[in-house]
């Protein structure tokens, strides 16, 4: 259960201040699968990276499962992020030295998993996302559709109730992106939490709640 | 995150930027492996010194006559009387101490030795039988003078290789009489090469007993007494005895000087051993400067690696977990330039050996100790700027930018 009231982000640029995010309300429900749309500079992004624990608001609070969120210390969040959130971005992030298996075991690493465990985890996730012949390669011998899906699988390795893309197909062609999008769903079909923002209507209209934001603000929440 | 995982990381990365991690660890090597060769060399001349004192003989104190002392009592000379003479009868009641496990009276001048036809002038010992053991003297051929009442002497003379050879040239010497003044002596032994050794030249000289160099020489008076004491600890207590002994003997007057070698030696080591500190020391600056330059390259990897750290941190890493990345790239670093620089230092060590056969090149302990640890310190403490920078990087704005 993700909880927001009053949330409000400003930034101070060049002495100015831009308002990325003014008093947002919006509660999301365990397993909603809900897109985020809107004009470019509306407030998409720091919106998603507040509810995913890697920016703090100014104003407003945050409840994530019941628990406010708003003043936990930078240890303490990072743990909740470790342990609740999975982010997939648009330019996938991958570390250019490791192999898809190694950027996908790395949040189990950061948690200090057990090596046995891992591996068994691993196995499950290359199997999950059709990418056991490409365990051992790296990032640039990858396609851009297989680097998120070694994003995903990333993203998904810790089991967290809470999946966040940013334009996860924002760099992919359209049959691509299709297909990531598919592989995304999955996730909500599993009954998590399912957060995108995009700019592609057709991609944004396929989820159950689609959000628009305009000028840090949401201007429409429609269901069904 | 594990141990394990933390090198497995760090190695990864080291592995990455190959360039990179050869430059640091060439800098840290060339550092450790300057404060090894350096330390080696101070420490081998040191040895070197102790080695040549330790040739004299071991426990060694000597007995002069007349105070060496510029202190204003000058207890020992008394107006208008020289110091009293050093006796074979002082030397004598030194057998009382417990300390001193033996001694030799020694009287010195130089006299012509004739050998048939062929004569040439010397130095000549007067000594005891105790001498060769005191000053570790080897023999090549025949015996050292024998045992006995140092009142009274046979004719007989040992004498230095080069002194054989000269007097007799390929003929053996051993057995043959040699004519020292108006004296007659058989050669009962020919002393073992031993070149130079702090100054004095066994090869060059001819030994007579104590009692023969009293009556060549006409005279009473012994030019030292090499004493041996029983062990290191029991140095002082022989000086003790020695000063105590002779003044009784000498109606209370202070008139000798007692020297040992314990002494002097210490004097050399301090000397030698501060001068192999500061050479370190400043060797040691290289490593400060190998310190720098991890900084510089850390400071540029956190820059480069922005993407990779808000990566980090997006996926659950503390700040502190990202501290640890760089501290243990920084301690992989150290450890792989400190034993690279311990394996030169060894192999220009052994280089030095080659050269130098005689000086006994050695790294003392502390250096090889000290110059890894510095090694390391100065890893980690200029690595604490740059893991900072890391830790606070805001991983929204690291992974905004392409
Ligand atoms: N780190 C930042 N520093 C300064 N301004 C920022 C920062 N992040 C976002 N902004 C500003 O906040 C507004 C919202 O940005 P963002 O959430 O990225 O929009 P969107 O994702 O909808 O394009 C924009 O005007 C942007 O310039
Ligand atoms: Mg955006």
């Amino acid at each position: 259960m993700i909880r927001l009231s009053g949330i409000a982000r400003t930034f101070l640029v060049g002495g100015e201040a831009v308002h990325a995010l003014r008093a947002v309300d919006l509660s999301i429900t365990p397993g909603e699968y809900l897109s985020i749309m809107g004009p470019s500079g509306s407030g998409k992004s720091t919106l998603l990276n507040i509810i995913g624990l890697l920016d703090r608001p100014d104003a407003g609070t945050y409840e994530l499962d019941e628990r406010n969120v708003t003043a936990l210390s930078d240890n303490e969040l990072a743990r909740v992020r470790r342990e609740k959130i999975g982010f997939v971005f648009q330019f996938f992030h991958l570390v250019p030295r490791l192999t898809a298996l190694q950027n996908i075991e790395l949040p189990m690493v950061l948690a200090g998993i057990d090596p046995a465990e891992r591996k068994s985890r691993l196995a499950r996730l290359l199997a999950e996302y059709g990418l056991e012949d490409r365990a051992g390669h790296r990032p640039d011998q990858l396609s851009g559709g297989q680097c998120q899906r070694v994003a995903i699988a990333r993203a998904m390795s810790m089991g967290p109730t809470v999946i966040l893309a940013d334009e996860p197909t924002g760099n992919l062609d359209r049959h691509t992106g299709q297909e990531v999008l598919a592989v995304l769903e999955r996730v909500h079909e599993n009954g998590g939490t399912l957060v995108i923002v995009t700019h592609d209507p057709e991609i944004g209209g396929r989820a159950q709640r689609r959000l628009r934001m305009l000028d840090g603000a949401v201007v429409a929440d429609e269901k069904g | 995150m594990r141990l394990a995982d933390l090198l497995d990381f760090a190695w990864q990365v080291l592995r990455g930027s190959v360039s990179r991690t050869l430059l640091i660890l060439l800098a840290m090597g060339i550092g450790v492996a300057a404060v090894v060769m350096v330390t080696a060399l101070g420490e081998g001349a040191r040895l070197y010194v102790a080695n040549q004192f330790g040739s004299l003989g071991s426990n060694l104190v000597i007995v002069l006559p007349g105070r060496s002392e510029t202190s204003g009592a000058m207890p020992g000379i008394l107006i208008g009387k020289t110091p009293r003479d050093l006796t074979l009868e002082d030397a004598l009641a030194l057998k009382r101490s417990h300390a001193i496990r033996r001694f030799a009276p020694l009287i010195i001048g130089a006299g012509d030795v004739q050998a048939g036809a062929r004569s040439r002038e010397t130095p000549v010992l007067g000594s005891t039988s105790e001498l060769m053991d005191i000053r570790h003297m080897e023999m090549a051929q025949g015996k050292f003078l024998p045992p006995g009442d140092p009142r009274h002497s046979q004719p007989v003379c040992v004498v230095g290789s080069k002194v054989a050879s000269e007097l007799f040239g390929s003929r053996p010497a051993l057995g043959e009489w040699v004519r020292i003044g108006d004296r007659r002596f058989r050669v009962i032994g020919i002393m073992a090469k031993q070149g130079q050794s702090m100054g004095s030249n066994t090869d060059e000289i001819v030994i007579v007993p104590l009692a023969a160099a009293q009556a060549l020489f006409n005279t009473e008076s012994l030019f030292r007494i090499l004493v041996e004491a029983k062990s290191r600890e029991q140095i002082p207590y022989a000086q003790a005895d020695v000063e105590e002994i002779i003044r009784l003997r000498h109606e209370g007057e202070r008139d000798i000087t007692v020297i040992t070698q314990d002494a002097v030696l210490a004097t050399f080591d301090r000397i030698l051993n501060a001068l192999t500190l500061t050479v370190g020391s400043i060797a040691a600056i290289s490593l400060g400067v190998a310190g720098i330059l991890i900084m510089n390259v850390m400071l540029i990897a956190v820059t480069q690696r922005r993407r990779e750290i808000g990566l980090l941190k997006a996926l659950g890493a503390t700040g502190g977990q990202i501290r640890l990345v760089f501290f243990t790239e920084a301690l992989l670093l150290a450890l792989g330039g400190a034993a690279a620089g311990l394996v030169v230092g060894e192999l220009g060590r052994n280089f030095a050996v080659q050269m130098y056969p005689e000086i006994p090149f050695q790294a003392p302990w502390w250096a090889l100790i000290a110059a890894p640890a510095t090694a390391i310190i100065t890893a980690v403490l200029f690595t604490v700027a740059p893991a900072r920078r890391a830790a606070k990087l805001d991983p929204v704005q690291a992974l905004s930018r392409r």
